[in-house]
This record gives C-alpha cells, structure tokens and sequence, in this order.
C-alpha cells in the first residue's frame, strides 16, 4: 500500500512537473529512508526534516527534492569539496557557526531582498536567529533552530538521592556542591552521576566553555587573541575532573555510550543537546529502558552567571545558483520558505523555535518537557565568530580529551591549547 | 595466424613496444607523474580550498613556506641525549650493523642500510624544540610516529600470521582449502564493513569483547577510547582484514618450491619445523620481500580505520599521517599546508621501498 | 601415521579459523534481531552470535527503501571498470617492458619504479583540484581512471613475462609471427593466473577504496558501496538502528563474498597450474 502511495506520488510529480525543477539538498542530521510525507508525527531529527523534506517535494508544485547523503562525519569536508569542485548541492543546511567562513569568501546567495517575495518573514524571526544568518548587514540563510546544550535527568535516580524537591531536580549552584551531590547519588545508588560524550565529539568542549562563560572569561576574544591559559580555565576543567577522580563519571564513555548509559540507567544526568529530547522522552515512555521518569533541565550555573552553549541551525543557497539559474533558485527560495513555515514541526525533536509567532503558539509551549528548559534561550552562548571554528573545536578537544583520558596536568594541556587556538587565530 | 599481412604484423620491434606502452604511458604522465608534479606545485603555496575555487587568483606562492610550518620550528635544537631510550635504541643497531657484517651473517647491502637507518634514527630522534622554543605544527611529527607504530605493528603481525597459515595449509585437500577460504573472507569486505563490525565489537556497551569480558568476570575496555589500547583497536581489526592477500601470495610463493628440495632435506632429517627454517623460508625470501613492501606501502596509507572507528583519538594517539593530510586539505581548506606533508608521505614511502628493494635484492 | 598428524593440524586449524569467522557472524546475527532489543543488549542469545530472537526487518527495509542496492552497482560498475582498464595497460606494458628491446627502456623501467613508490593518498589533492578544473568529479570515470596509472600492475606483469622461458617466443619468431601475436596468442593465454591474481588485487583494491570516492563523489548517485556505508554508520544513526546498519553491511559484502567464493576455487586451480608448469 505505503508503495503504491509513493508510486503515485512520484508519478503524479513526473506528470505535473513537465519542467520540475529538481533540488539537490545537502543535510546531516543522518538517514531515515521512510521518513514519508506526514510531518506531525515522525520521531527523531532524521526523520522529522526527512518528512519535511518529503512533504516539501510532494507539495510544491514545480520542485522535487533530492536529499544527499546525510553523514555526519565528513559533512563539512564534503561541502567544502563540493564547492571547489562546483558542484554544491543547490541548497544545504549548515550552522551559524561556520557563517563567516562561508560567507567570507562570497560563497553564499546573499537573500536579504528575496526573502519576503518568497514568503518568508525575517521579522517574525527572533533576535538571535536574525544574527545567526547575518553576516557584514546582510542576510545568508533562513534559520531553523537554536540548540542549546542541556541536563537531561534521571528522576527516579535523583529520588533516591535526595535531590528532588517540588517535582523538580535540586541541581548544583558550585563546584563543591557539584561534587557533593554526585557523592551523594553515588552512595545513594551505587551509579554515576553525570554522564556526556567526553571521548569523541566534542560535547565535552562545550561543556567546558559554559563553565567558562559562567565565569564572565572565553578561549578567544572579538580581536583574536587566545585567552585559555587563565585561572577561570583551569576551574571549568577541574570541577568536570574533580568527578573523574572520584569515580563519579565516566570520561571514556563515546556519544552512543553515554546515551547508552543515561537510558540504562546508569548515569542520573547526561550532558547532550536539545536534538534528543523527543527520542528520551519516547525511550522512557517504554517499559524496557531503565529511564522512566525524565526531565529536562537548563544547563545550571556554577559560578554565577549562566551559560550554556547554544548554536544555530541555518539553510542557506550557494552563489553560484542565485548567479547562474534564476529560475532554480526561485524554486530553492520555495524549499526554504516550506522548511520556514514548519519550524513547528522540527521544533518537536526539543530543538527551540526560532519565529516569535510559533515561539508564542499553544502547539509549541505544550511540547513535552518545553517548559522544563524554557531558560535556555536566556543562557545561550558560543564562542565569538571565527573562520576557523572547526579546527579551534578540534584543538580543544583533543587537549581536554589529553587531560582526561591520558592524564595530561591541566596547566600544561591549556598552555598548548592557547598557543594552537593562537596560530589558528593568526592564520 | 590469419592476420599475418596485416600491417600491425610488420611493426619493428620497437614500433611494437611503443604501442603496446603508450596505453600505460599516457595514463600514467596524466594521472600520475603530472598530478605529482603538480602537487609539488601547490605545496609552494598558500592555497585555500574555497576561497581559489571561487577566485583562482587567490593563491599566492610562498616557497617552502608550507614545508617550514610543517616540519619545523622555533628554537629547535640537537642533542646526543634528547631521547635516550629512542638513540641508545638507535646506537645499538649501529653495533648490530657491524657486528652481523663482521661475523658475515648479511653483505655489505643490507650493513650499509641498516647503518644508515640507526645513524638516521639517532639524529633525528635528537632534534627537539628547546627551552624557548616549540614545534610550528605540533601535530604533525607525532601523527608521522603513529603511523609508523601502526605500520610497524601491523606488517609483522600479518606477514608472520600470513605465513605460518600458509605454510600449515599448503596441502591440497578439501579441508584446506575450505580452511583458506574461511581465512580469506575477510579479506574481501570494504573498509567500511570492517570499521563497522569493529566498532561495535569493541564498544563496551554493545560488543562482543565487552561481552566476552563481562562473562569471564573482567570489567569491560573502553577499546576506541582508552589510550593504551585505541591503536591496538585499529591494527586487530586491519590485521584481520589484510591477512588473506599475504597468504594468497604466500601459498603461490610456496607452490613454487620444488618437492624434490622436501625430498632431499627429509633424507637429512629436516622435516616439521626443520624443514620450514631451512628449506621453506630461504626460498620464500622473494615472496616475503614483496609481501612485505606491499604491506608497508599499504599500511602507510591507512585512512579508513582512524578515520571511521577512533577519528584520531583519544588525544590523536591514532592519528595518522593521510587522515592529518585530508583534514587539512578539506577540513581546514589549506591544500599547500596538505600538499607538503603530500610530498613528505611520498618521500617516506619511497624511502621505504628502496630500503626494501636493496634488502630483497642482495639476498637473492 | 601421516593422516593422524595431518587430522590434528586440521583441528588445530580450526579453531583460529573459527574465531577469525566470528566478527563476521556477529554481524549477520545482529542484522536478523530486532532494532529495540540490540537497544539493550546484543547478547541475548549465545553471546548475540545466534539471531534470537529473530526478525527479516532490517532487510525488508533496506529494500523497501534503501539506497543500498544503488550504490552497490556503482561499486561493481567502478570496480569491473577499473580491473579491466589495469588489465588492458598492465599487460600490454608489462609484455613491452619484459620481452622486448627498444630505445630508452631502462629509463622506462625506472620510471616505472619511481611510480611505484607514489602513493595514490599522496597524489589525491592535485588530482581533486585537477578533476575539479575539469568538471569530472561525480563520474564514473573519476571514480575509475586514477588507478589506471598505478604502475603495480605492470610491474606484476612484467615480472610474470619475464620467468617465461626464451625458446617459446623463439620458436614463433623464427617462423615470421609479429610481436603482437606473440603477445596476443602465446603470452596472453599463459599470463591468465598471473591475470587473476592481478585482476582480483584490482578489484579488491577498487571495491575497498575510501578515500578517493570520499573526496570526488559527492552525489549520492555516485556513491560507491564503501562510502554509502560510511555515510550511514555515523554514531548518531548506529545508536538508533544497529540491526538496519548491519544488515546493510551484510547486503554490501553478500555479493562480493559469493563472487569471491565461486572464483576463489578458480583462483587457486589457476596459480597451482601456473605453478606446476613454470
């Protein structure tokens, strides 16, 4: 039936189309291969933006979409190559971080005066999404989301702890209290009490640079210059190792494991994105997991001011289309405009909204866990835009990766990373 | 032969020689020699992915700018006593050199070669960054001593597993050969199927190991992530993988070696064991030599395995050397910084092909 | 006496290769189990290496709407292209450089040599950059024509021409046949293990190649088997859908190993006789 159903689809697209413009869409997010058209119930990043995507193919008239491949690994390295080799995908998805580097050297349509001809509102966007696709007072993208690091948490561990009061988690306001809470789950439960990716990508990172924004300091400033051999530095990193010591937490643990281990029950918080929400909540709805009861909490704050990172996903369409084929990147305009006009729909996967009037709506505030972490967008933070983001990412993860998984001191892994993130910076 | 008049049929020597080479000649100055040279090219200058793909002018050339960066540093001293453990190692060899010529266990060749590469290794082991000084890239010469490690652990463990198999299964029944093919299997799988087994295999959540582990009472390794053993989690998985060509080629090598030879060395009691020392390896010598250079060549180039199953961790213990090139070509857009270390992949692999060559072809 | 010893070792045998079976039986068993129960644990039955409980999930999908079967042909597409193509100029070449007498061979040779030791993960930027220029990349023919120019191919060849002994030419020179037909009727048909060997390290090599696929094909439609696999078995997908990525791991390799398996026996047949007869 499902078959037929797509058959038909197809065949009535290669019909009506006689001339469809036919979309190529670079996205990572990975693969779901049926993901179908209905864009209000599929789960899980994948296969919600497939679904948006299906349905966008289906329904506008004129334009079919063909999505790329969906890995994450080489996304960046593979548009790049794209690129120099002149074969962009006509449009992709890309994040606010690497703006400048793309944007820099002329590589993307510049869409601030065809926005609103296609049906896109940049009003209606919020603050920080309209920065996020700004670059030198001009528009680059239309954004998707703004994600955000946060605690998700196992109720019935803290429970056991003592660490619930009102129906909500008693989470640590210090570093010493950090430490005495996890002891206290510890003892409590015999499990760890925080657990993140802290061996592979670089979730580990970002939760350092919160821990260092919370502190008022940064690894790098506005005019370039590294700032990372400094006192703030060092306590970030040590209130995360003061865990390691004690056996607490577990820095071996990769992306799969530690998600593994939060929804084994296993780990009472895990530090991890905003992307996982819709999944942990259908993962603890089953009997099997040992998550049963989850919340979702802001990142807290352990030195004052709160922060957490945060950054944004955009869709954007390269240069050379908007140069070359008018017509297809009038149909492009019309993809984004769809992948715009159901910023509802990706919201579901826990990611926030980034249009005031879906922000506002009854639909959005009633998704699950919504108002548990409704502080994030308050807190969210990243570091200041630089054409070398990835490789400063990279750096930094791998001296953090060196001070926890190898035993490298502190003082000497933040010493070499300030003098990389430097030479990166100077290049 | 009926085309004996046509006109192909009167070509000299020469003329047919010619046409017979340029098919290989012409794709190999296009596809090879010009891309080669032309690498050099890029590595003297600075050359950024997307910003020449959208204007070519945008390159600039630098010298050996790129080179410098790369290999070298601020400050950068010698000393006798920089790496005591690496250059005693290496003085050592220098007196095993002259000692194994001196008692004639191996000619002048190989003396000379293995000389020169102890003298190599002690002088190069003693450059270090001094008191004020410090590496341009400090990545760059410890990812080359990754590879190395990977290579020097992977080519003996599947050019000696490679060969007893072979020399245990070269009998011609059916359970050998039913053997062989269980061997071989792996062999034909895409990197990408191997990464994947393995990576979950090791995972000590999901995989077999970790299973294994657990119901013999251990706690289970945290193999992709744990620095003591992430390399060994990439070089099991390769040995797996590549041992099935070497003992292909082995059995050929060992089919090659007459019976009367067995005959006679049986007559002197050189049967079993004996008989593979004294008999089987002198003639396999040449099918070893190869077996082993096409291994290094090989394994130098490992990509996949770093790339998919540790993605260089933890703390770049297994990065290696093409994965550092395809990252700073595509990942940092710097394809002369990616070029010179190109050419130095290049370099070290041609040095290793001589030395072998030299090696294999004194002994024949 | 000898059949006791020659049980042994065949029992001895076995178990290596038993365990060197393993990983390989891991993965089709996980490919048969459902995707929420891997969730948990991958060992519910003997260690996991049994598929129970049991599900043919994981492949429905894949075929109902995988890409999987897509990027298999382009693999045996790049892949035969490339074999033949390193035939066609390995023989031809090897034949010249290993029978015939011409002007400038010794340099040839050496060039050859030198060849040898360029590493393709050495030459992969310029020849990126040079494709790029020429729109090539997303082809067939980039996928394929780099390995062409790797010269291992005629070196094997060379070496296997030249351990042919002298009078068989010799014999057909004197009665007047071209070099050409001495190549094509006399040296061909005794080059065919030398061939095999060669053809199946061609293969082999086209069919796991990663690199260079990663970097030229960035359109799905030219996705070789290998890349599609690593597109999909990213960390994010592998703790969603173990089942389903190793069923594609499993659908990637079934062709090739049964490929392998029939060939194999001609395989061996062909360097035993090869070698029986030089």
């Amino acid at each position: 039936m499902k078959h037929l159903l797509t058959g038909a689809l197809v065949a009535s697209a290669l019909t009506t189309g006689a001339q469809a413009q036919e979309i190529t869409l670079g996205r990572f997010f990975g693969a779901c291969e049926d993901a179908g058209t209905d864009t209000e119930t599929s789960v899980g990043e994948a296969c919600i933006i497939q679904s948006i995507i299906n349905a966008a193919d289906a329904e506008i008239e004129g334009v079919s979409v063909e999505t790329l491949p969906t890995d994450w690994g080489n996304y960046y390295d593979q548009i790049k190559a794209a690129y120099a080799g002149g074969t962009p995908p006509d449009i992709h998805v890309m994040h606010r971080h690497r703006v400048p580097e793309f944007a820099g050297i002329g590589a993307l349509a510049d869409l601030t005066d065809d926005l609103e001809a296609a049906g896109i509102d940049p009003a209606d966007w919020t603050e920080s999404a309209r920065a996020a696709v700004t670059h030198d007072g001009a528009i680059y993208g239309v954004p998707m989301d703004l994600h955000a690091n946060l605690w998700h948490v196992n109720m019935a561990l803290m429970e056991q702890a003592g660490l619930v009061q009102d129906g909500k988690p008693v989470l640590p306001s210090s570093p010493e209290e950090l430490l005495e809470h996890a002891k206290m789950l510890k003892e409590a439960t015999g499990q760890d009490y925080l657990a993140a990716d802290f061996a592979q990508f670089p979730i580990g990172v970002r939760l350092v640079l919160a821990l260092l924004w919370q502190q008022g300091s940064n690894i790098f400033t506005e005019d370039g210059t590294a700032t990372i051999e400094t006192a703030e530095a060092q306590a970030a990193v040590e209130a995360i190792t003061q865990l390691f010591a004690e056996d607490l937490a577990n820095p071996q643990l990769n992306y799969a494991d530690s998600q593994q281990a939060f929804l084994n029950g296993e780990a009472a918080v895990l530090v991890n994105g905003t992307w996982v929400v819709d999944f942990y909540t259908a993962e603890a709805a089953k009997e099997e997991t040992g998550l049963d009861d989850y919340y979702v909490a802001d990142f807290p704050s352990l030195f004052g001011e709160g922060a957490t990172w945060a950054d944004s996903h955009i869709w954007v369409i390269p240069s050379p289309l908007e140069a070359n084929d008018a017509e297809k990147y009038q149909a492009a305009l019309k993809v984004l405009a769809f992948i715009n006009d159901h910023n509802i729909d990706w919201a579901r996967t826990g990611h926030m909204a980034v249009r005031n009037s879906v922000l506002e709506s009854e639909t959005y505030q009633s998704l699950p866990h919504r108002a548990e972490y409704a502080g994030t967008v308050e807190i969210a933070r990243d570091t200041p835009p630089s054409e070398s983001y990835g490789a400063i990412q990279d750096i930094l993860n791998r001296e953090l990766q060196a001070i926890w998984l190898t035993d490298k001191p502190v003082e000497d892994a933040l010493a070499d990373a300030e003098i990389e993130v430097q030479d990166q910076l100077d290049r | 032969m009926a085309s004996k008049r046509s006109p192909l049929s009167r070509l000299s020597q020469a003329q047919s020689a010619a046409l017979l080479l340029l098919p290989f000649l012409a794709t190999y100055a296009l596809f090879l020699v010009y891309p080669f040279f032309r690498g050099v090219w890029i590595s003297l200058h600075d050359w950024n992915l997307l910003e020449v793909a959208f204007n070519p002018d945008a390159k600039e050339f630098v010298g050996a700018r790129n080179y410098v960066r790369v290999m070298w540093g601020r400050g950068i001293e010698w000393s006798a006593w920089a790496r005591p453990g690496l250059q005693l190692f290496a003085l050592a060899g220098l007196v095993l050199a002259a000692i194994l010529h001196a008692t004639r266990r191996i000619g002048r060749g190989p003396a000379i070669g293995l000389a020169a590469a102890a003298l190599l290794l002690f002088v190069v082991a003693g450059i270090h960054a001094g008191e004020e000084g410090r590496w341009y890239d400090r990545r760059f010469w410890p990812t080359v001593g990754n590879t190395i490690l990977f290579v020097a652990l992977t080519v003996p463990g599947v050019t000696i597993s490679a060969l007893v198999l072979a020399a245990a299964m070269n009998r011609e029944t059916r359970a050998m050969s039913v053997l062989r093919t269980l061997f071989f299997l792996s062999q034909v799988l895409s990197v990408t199927v191997v990464t994947l087994i393995w990576q979950i295999m090791f995972s000590p959540r999901q995989g077999l190991v970790a299973n294994i582990t657990e119901l013999t009472g251990g706690s289970p390794v945290n193999w992709l992530t744990d620095e003591r053993f992430a390399m060994a989690a990439i070089v099991i998985p390769t040995i797996w993988w590549s041992l099935g060509i070497a003992m292909i080629l082995f059995l050929a090598g060992l089919q090659d070696i007459s019976r009367d030879l067995y005959e006679a060395g049986a007559l002197d009691h050189a049967t079993g064991a004996k008989a593979f020392w004294y008999i089987t390896l002198p003639n396999l010598k040449r099918t070893i030599t190869v077996v082993i250079v096409l291994q290094i060549i090989l394994h130098f180039q490992v990509f996949g395995q770093s790339h998919l199953m540790t993605q260089g961790g933890p703390n770049d213990e297994t990065q290696v050397l093409v994965r550092y090139i395809y990252q700073t070509a595509f990942r940092d857009s710097e394809l002369g910084r990616a070029s010179a270390m190109a050419v130095f992949l290049f370099l070290i692999i041609g040095a290793f092909s001589v030395v072998q060559f030299l090696v294999g072809r004194e002994k024949d | 006496m000898l059949s006791r010893s020659y049980f042994w070792l065949v029992t001895a045998l076995s178990i290596p290769a038993f365990l060197w079976l393993v990983p390989t039986i891991w993965m089709v068993s996980l490919s048969f189990q459902p995707n929420d129960v891997l969730a948990r644990t991958t060992s519910s039955t003997a260690l996991g290496l049994v598929p129970i409980p049991f599900t043919a999930d994981n492949y429905a999908a894949l075929f109902a709407f995988g890409q999987t079967p897509m990027w298999f042909l382009n693999s045996v597409v790049v892949a035969l292209g490339m074999t033949l193509g390193v035939l066609a100029v390995s023989t031809t070449a090897g034949f010249a450089l290993a029978r015939l007498n011409f002007p400038f061979k010794a340099p040839i040779v050496v060039l050859c040599l030198i060849g040898l030791m360029v590493p393709e993960q050495a030459v992969f930027i310029p020849l990126y950059t040079m494709f790029a220029d020429l729109g090539w990349h997303n082809s067939y023919h980039a996928l394929i024509l780099p390995r062409m120019a790797v010269p291992i191919g005629v070196f094997l060849m060379m070496q296997f021409f030249k351990a042919i002994p002298k009078d068989i030419e010799e014999a057909a020179r004197l009665e007047g046949v071209s070099w050409l037909q001495i190549f094509w009727h006399v040296m061909l048909p005794l080059a065919r293990p030398a061939m095999m060997t060669l053809a199946i390290l061609t293969f082999l090599y086209a069919w796991n190649d990663y690199l260079w696929p990663l970097v030229s094909a960035q359109q799905r439609d030219y996705f070789t088997i290998t890349l599609g696999l690593a597109s999909i078995q990213s960390n994010f997908a592998q703790s969603e859908g173990l089942g389903r990525v190793m069923a594609s791991g499993v659908i990637a390799s079934l062709p090739v190993v049964i490929l392998f398996l029939i060939f194999q026996r001609y395989v061996v047949q062909a360097m035993t006789a090869g070698g029986s007869k030089g």
